[in-house]
């Protein structure tokens, strides 16, 4: 049988001899724009035949083409029939959905924009006594003649039913319809009077445990309208994820539930307000949240999750009307929630592998999203593994003497000289010092160590002499900074103590890359890239991290950092489709591997507890460094 | 070959059904590689897969019962070489030998010994597991006779020892039917003991100096329809049978010889130092170990090793979190934390039991994990000592509010002060340490 | 720097005690270490040493031997030159129990302890020091010092705390114990602290801490084991002899509260199958308390 290849893409489809091009372009998953339904009455799906040969009498519909087109070996796909293999380009024209408008979500180019919400302009004959077919029937078989579904298709809410005759008459017959892509058909969301055809919103949420972030769309040409963000209102009953559930436990679902909506509300006025467009015209909103935030803003009980066996009551993708759990938008609009892999790893992280396009991928790639907890992905298009566990707070500044946030006065880059040990350092907002962020630890980690301040367990030698380097009220401490220096008032010092608790989080995370990186059978040569997602990773000296051996020995050109990658996976589910529709089946490929469970987990962090990692094999080029570094300092680590 | 778990993902369907009972099939797949899952779980593999990938899970060594009811054993069925790659699973049955020379109270005493001894250890009952006797007599009946003194098998598992088929034949009549183990074919005897032992259904042991030798003895006894063997290398050194055991075990292993894929014999009475032999057999995959009687020290020692080297190591025998009371203290006993690893629980109690010193041992729930490992992996922190601490009431048991931490939780000991109200007293990191400790320091 | 090689490596050679020709005292000197394959297979090594421990303070030694030695317990020279001359001891381990005393300040005692002990002894000596960080720096130096030019075996080394011993063995020329909470990493780690801080590895023995018998001993037995594999798949920081010194295997319940007549066979049989059990596992040194087990392990080991 013949082979048809459709340029761009090439796409390919076997058909039998005598079938047509649009046959051809249906079996390799194309929609091509038939409007008369493919017998060529509306000329609308030309194709060029670039190779090989069909069978078209281009004489009969010379009326479709110009000369040029002529020259070119425009046909009509639903017109020409194959006689052997072919390559076929299709313009962008005869496509109906791909209308690729590309977008720029932030940190992901050219997405198509192709939203499941659409508007269709009608204009209607207005019934009579010869035409006395119902007014939804005369509406969807107007929005069907725009290209619109099929009426049997369309579903049409109650509340639209008893406005639908006023609107319909009150406009002489010229309304907008607007039209959700719903799992199983399609759902009359509103009809409005005239064409507001231009008005189109959508918005993305990233629900988080401490802040919401929402960014507003404009779905008719993808630009990004306005952006907010605002606390969650939440963490009036709780900071952390595990004091919120026993909230929801102690009968505060109710109002849990009411504080998401509350909370993603303010984000939406806010991005409305300044935007200046009409909340009600938000016809879609996309949201990103961790497994238990997911099931406190939709009302289901999370309390089910925080104990042995941890299982939580939905992990799909959910989606229901802005209406029904309050959400500020117009009340039909659709509210969808990422789905999940397991308590642990949830609708955000979904959201971040989304942003880092790995799934699409052949290469590995590794994605790790530090906080408090962390999680950890590994996979291609072709597999995927997951992990998370507790890093501890030390990484975001907690359980560190001077930690503190990336805040103004945080010191963010430190460089140590290894000569004098003097450090020099930049803060936040170029202010006096006040603490220590982050990103500002791990290049102090990696700086000490290579200054032989520490050892590689990251005890402090006291037997330097140097005024920097002292015992300590309980710890042996280095100063980062004199207290003239700061706006505190004291020494900025980092602790033995709080060294030791830095090592112990990022060998947790390095430990469970390892673990995924182990379970897969690869080695950290193999993999294609690393991502960073959340804010830790903004600042993150790529190189410091790999030194401390925060994670596996990669070049640093194939470290990246998606930045939020919670709004950025939502965005581009929210523009896009079909990448929102893979997503459920992208969640249940993702294996997840329980550490806890896992008993040589506690041999790859013991092994991990050190600078940068007890089996220097895994870290060639840090040792190389290393070797360098102190083959110049020589004496001074141990006998001065 | 093991196969790494994404090249057997390669072979599966991909489908991510959950009919095998894992969430997908790359879950399966990383299961199947360490051998914790059978291929047949899978529905939809053809028998070609399924056997490319069911040879990855295959037992090297063959599981070889000896005995039957209650006491018999069975040995073998084992997959590494060392026991921290999985764990080893069946410990060697050890097996007191008597001779037919004997008097007949002689051989009922250590019959009665390997009966109704038992050692209770960590909730395990642990024993001797049977009786060899060996034929000297060079009088068949006599031999059979004492195999009948030995229960005949119906209540201990047994090894026949001799050389005269004669004497198997009088053996065997007594004890044939409870599987006891042949001792030993040759490459003199083979022909007729394979016979033998295949009309009974009995294990044969199979002796021979050297690895091939005993891999061709053991390649014609199967053949002969004798599938159940034990190999004895008759070392002429105990160095030389754990190296030759270590041989055959990486050989069965490594698959290259499945004629040596059969748990091991040794008489470890045959080099004058019983209880290092008992150690190097029990150490060194033995499957079956012949010893003269044995003194109660000895065998308790020895029974103690098997029990630990057949511990799972990737399963540390935890405590159960709570509160113990040490030499019955009262309302001013001092409150000593520690975590629920049992070698620290059982090194702490030895020493606190030594000391006399009253007070209460008490273990919050680290999931096994050590002092040091739980501090540093985060899984001994102030909370949790603050909730078990209301947990297990320990507040009403005592009039004071003092509690005596271990030094490696050095670092906590602010935090855990803030968390429970309680004051904290570092005590040492070393076991040994802390009734000296106590003498001095405590008052409540 | 790091050695490595696809055909896997040797045990490092680690020469304990010095002859006069070595510029020492003592009759003999031992070389540890060698191994090229696991114990028992193949070629390599010699005999594995016996150590009998004892100590300055018997106030902290268990009593079934300080039964068993009776006054000896309390002359220190005289239970060192017993421990060779009688007992058989392959070379004897002086543990200084007298620093677990509050208040310790007796360093001038400690000096002339190790003094005495030397003269006492013909054979290789290893040093238990402190087991106290304020105090390691001055105790070490002390029996450092006393015993300069002897190559001792000096005790022990930890993560938290290496940098006293390894400062007196560099000072003094001895050999230093490395000891580590029964953790292979843990292990490798303290080496190449050890390493990095000057202590040439050749002069480094590897202490991954025994359990008693039944009391967690196969932690000890896997990790020794694991240790000796990774060295002879080539890991340089790990190729080092290992020293088993199960200190807790004489107060366990089952010798404890055995009746008074069993009491010494169950030490010697718990301490016999501890040991024993940890040379097949790899190790070159092991210490026992009991003198009979001195016997009965030699015993074991020849031929």
């Amino acid at each position: 049988m013949p082979t048809v290849t459709f340029l761009p893409g090439y796409r390919k489809a076997t058909v039998p001899e005598g079938a047509t091009l649009l046959d051809a372009a249906r079996a390799a998953g194309l929609s091509m724009n038939v409007v008369c339904g493919g017998e060529g009455k509306c000329g609308k799906c030309q194709v060029y035949v670039k190779d090989g040969t069909v069978s078209f009498d281009r004489e009969k519909y010379r009326r479709f083409f110009s000369d040029e087109e002529i020259a070119r070996g425009a046909c009509l796909a639903c017109q020409a029939t194959v006689a052997g293999d072919v390559q076929v380009e299709v313009p962008a024209g005869s496509l109906i959905e791909e209308q690729k408008i590309l977008v720029e979500v932030p940190g992901m180019k050219e997405i198509p924009l192709n939203p499941t919400v659409r508007k269709y302009e009608v204009r209607l004959e207005p019934p009579s006594l010869e035409d006395t077919t119902p007014d939804l029937a005369r509406l969807l078989e107007g929005v069907e003649r725009q290209s619109g579904p099929p009426p049997n298709r369309v579903y049409a809410p109650l509340g639209v039913l008893c406005y639908l005759p006023q609107v319909l008459r009150r406009s002489g017959w010229h309304v907008t319809a607007t039209v959700a892509l719903v799992p199983g058909g399609y759902r009359l969301s509103s009809v409005d009077e005239g064409d507001t055809t231009g008005r189109l919103y959508g918005v993305a949420v990233d629900l988080g445990t401490t802040t919401i972030v929402a960014y507003l769309w404009s779905l008719v040409d993808g630009r990004i309208l306005a952006t907010a963000s605002n606390y969650n209102r939440q963490i009036s009953c709780g900071e952390d994820i595990l004091s919120r559930v026993n909230f929801s436990r102690r009968s505060g679902l109710t109002r849990l539930q009411q504080l998401a909506a509350e909370s993603i509300n303010e984000a939406l006025t806010t991005a409305a307000d300044a935007a200046g467009i009409d909340r009600e015209e938000i016809f879609e909103v996309m949201i990103a949240g961790n497994t238990v935030m997911t099931h406190l803003l939709l009302g289901i009980d999370p309390g089910y999750m925080i104990a042995e066996p941890y299982v939580p009551v939905v992990r799909r993708m959910l989606s229901t009307a802005a209406g029904r759990i309050g959400i500020a938008a117009h009340p039909n609009a659709g509210v969808y929630t990422f789905p999940a892999v397991s308590n642990f790893i949830g609708g955000d992280i979904i959201a971040d592998i989304l942003a880092t396009g790995m799934a699409e991928r052949e290469e590995a790639t590794l994605m790790v999203d530090i906080g408090t907890n962390f999680e950890a992905v590994l996979g291609n298009s072709d597999w995927m593994l997951s992990c998370a566990g507790a890093a501890g707070p030390a990484l975001e500044g907690g359980e560190v003497l001077f930690g503190m946030r990336a805040n103004p006065g945080a010191i963010e880059r430190v460089r140590i000289d290894p000569d004098t040990l003097a450090p020099s350092f930049s803060t936040i907002n170029g202010v006096r010092p006040r603490g220590i962020c982050g990103s500002g630890l791990i290049d102090l980690l990696a700086e000490l160590f290579r200054a032989c301040v520490i050892d590689r367990t990251g005890g402090i030698n006291l037997e330097l002499d140097h005024p920097r380097v002292r015992k300590g009220q309980y710890y042996p401490e280095f100063v980062v900074a004199w207290k003239e220096e700061t706006s505190i008032g004291k020494d900025i010092v980092i602790t033995e103590n709080d060294i030791k608790n830095l090592i112990m989080s990022k060998a947790a995370i390095h430990a469970a890359c390892m673990t995924l990186l182990d379970a897969a059978g690869l080695a950290p040569t193999d993999i294609g890239r690393v991502c960073f997602s959340g804010a830790f990773g903004n600042y993150l000296n790529k190189e410091n991290a790999v030194t401390i051996g925060l994670i596996p020995e990669t070049p640093p050109e194939r470290v990246g950092n998606i930045g939020n990658g919670a709004i950025t996976g939502a965005n581009i589910a929210l523009v896009d489709r079909r990448r929102r529709k893979e997503l459920d089946g992208l969640a249940r490929r993702i294996t997840y591997i329980e550490l806890n469970a896992d008993p040589s987990f506690m041999d790859r962090y013991t092994s991990s507890c050190f600078l940068p990692h007890t089996d220097f094999a895994l870290f060639p080029h840090v040792q190389q460094t290393l070797e360098a570094c102190r083959a110049r300092q020589g004496v001074r680590s141990w006998q001065a | 070959m093991a196969m790494k778990a994404l090249d057997i993902y390669k072979h599966l369907p991909k489908t991510n059904c959950k009919k095998c009972g894992y969430p997908t099939c790359l879950a399966f797949a990383m299961k199947l590689a360490v051998g914790k899952a059978e291929v047949e779980a899978c529905p939809d593999l053809d028998p070609d897969t399924k056997s490319l990938l069911g040879g990855v899970t295959r037992p090297p060594v063959r599981l070889v019962t000896i005995g039957a009811g209650e006491r018999s054993i069975a040995v073998g069925e084992e997959f590494v070489l060392f026991r921290h790659e999985k764990t080893f699973y069946h410990p060697p049955g050890i097996m007191v030998q008597v001779s037919d020379t004997w008097p007949e109270d002689e051989v009922r005493s250590v019959v009665e010994t390997v009966k109704e001894t038992v050692v209770q250890r960590v909730g395990q009952d642990l024993v001797v597991n049977g009786v060899a006797v060996k034929y000297e007599s060079n009088r068949p009946e006599r031999f059979a006779a004492t195999v009948a003194l030995a229960g005949g098998g119906s209540t201990l598992p047994l090894v026949l020892i001799a050389s005269d088929p004669a004497a198997f034949e009088a053996g065997l009549a007594v004890a044939g039917h409870y599987r006891p183990l042949v001792h030993a074919a040759t490459e003199e005897n083979w022909e007729g003991l394979a016979a033998l032992t295949k009309r009974y259904g009995c294990p044969l042991a199979v002796r021979a100096a050297g690895p091939a030798e005993l891999a061709s003895l053991a390649g014609k006894c199967a053949e002969a329809g004798t599938p159940d063997l034990v190999l004895d290398p008759a070392p002429s050194s105990l160095a030389g049978f754990i190296a030759t055991a270590t041989e055959i075990r990486r050989s069965a292993i490594g698959r290259t010889e499945p004629a040596l894929g059969y748990p091991l014999y040794l008489d470890a009475g045959a080099f004058g130092k019983t209880d290092a032999a008992l150690a190097a057999g029990i150490l060194k995959y033995a499957g079956i170990i012949v010893t003269p009687p044995l003194a109660s020290a000895s065998r308790e020692a020895a029974l103690t090793l098997r029990q630990n080297i057949y511990t799972d190591p990737q399963k540390p025998i935890q405590v159960t979190p709570g509160i113990y009371p040490i030499n019955e203290p009262g309302p001013d006993a001092p409150i000593l934390l520690t975590v629920n690893f049992s070698l620290t629980y059982f090194t702490l109690l030895g020493y606190l039991e030594a000391s006399r010193i009253p007070c209460y041992l008490f273990i919050a729930d680290t999931e096994g994990l050590s002092v040091l490992t739980a501090v540093a992996g985060g899984k001994l922190t102030e909370t949790l000592v603050a909730d078990s601490l209301k947990k297990f009431g320990v507040a009403d048991l005592v009039d004071h509010r003092l509690l005596v931490i271990p030094g490696y939780a050095a670092p906590l000991s602010g935090k855990i002060e803030d968390a429970t109200g309680w004051k904290v007293l570092v005590g040492p990191r070393d076991a040994a340490d802390l009734p000296g400790y106590l003498e001095k320091e405590w008052k409540a | 720097m790091t050695e490595q090689s696809d055909e896997g490596l040797t045990i490092r050679e680690v020469r304990l005690g010095a002859t006069r020709e070595e510029g020492g005292t003592r009759e003999v000197s031992y070389v540890i270490g060698g191994e090229r394959d696991l114990p028992f297979s193949g070629d390599g090594a010699g005999r594995p040493l016996v150590a009998l421990e004892i100590c300055d303070d018997p106030r902290f030694w268990p009593p079934v031997v300080r039964d068993y030695v009776g006054d000896l317990a309390n002359d220190t020279a005289e239970w060192a030159r017993a421990a060779e001359r009688t007992y058989g001891a392959d070379l004897v381990r002086l543990n200084f129990t007298s620093t677990k005393q509050r208040g310790f300040d007796a360093f001038d005692a400690i000096a002339a302890t190790t003094e005495e002990v030397l003269a006492a002894t013909a054979r290789p000596l290893i040093v238990e020091g402190s087991n106290e960080p304020e105090l390691d720096s001055e105790v070490f130096r002390r029996c450092g010092e006393a015993g300069e030019g002897e190559r001792l075996l000096l005790g022990t080394a930890e993560a938290d705390r290496y940098r006293s011993v390894a400062a007196a063995a560099l000072a003094y020329g001895h050999a230093v114990i490395a000891q580590s909470p029964i953790d292979v990493n843990l292990a490798k780690q303290l080496n190449i602290l050890l390493r990095e801080t000057g202590v040439p590895q050749d002069r480094i023995v590897i202490d991954p801490y025994a359990g008693a018998l039944g009391y967690g001993f196969e932690y000890s037995y896997s990790v020794m084991e694991r240790i000796r594999l990774a060295a002879l798949s080539g890991d340089a920081d790990l190729a080092m002899p290992m020293i088993c010194a199960p200190t807790d295997t004489l107060s366990v319940r089952e010798v404890r509260e055995a009746a008074p007549a069993d009491q010494e066979a169950m030490a010697v049989a718990w301490e016999f199958y501890t040991a024993y059990a940890a040379i097949v596992a790899g190790a070159s040194i092991v210490c026992v308390r009991h003198p009979l087990t001195v016997e009965r392990l030699k015993a074991a080991l020849e031929g």
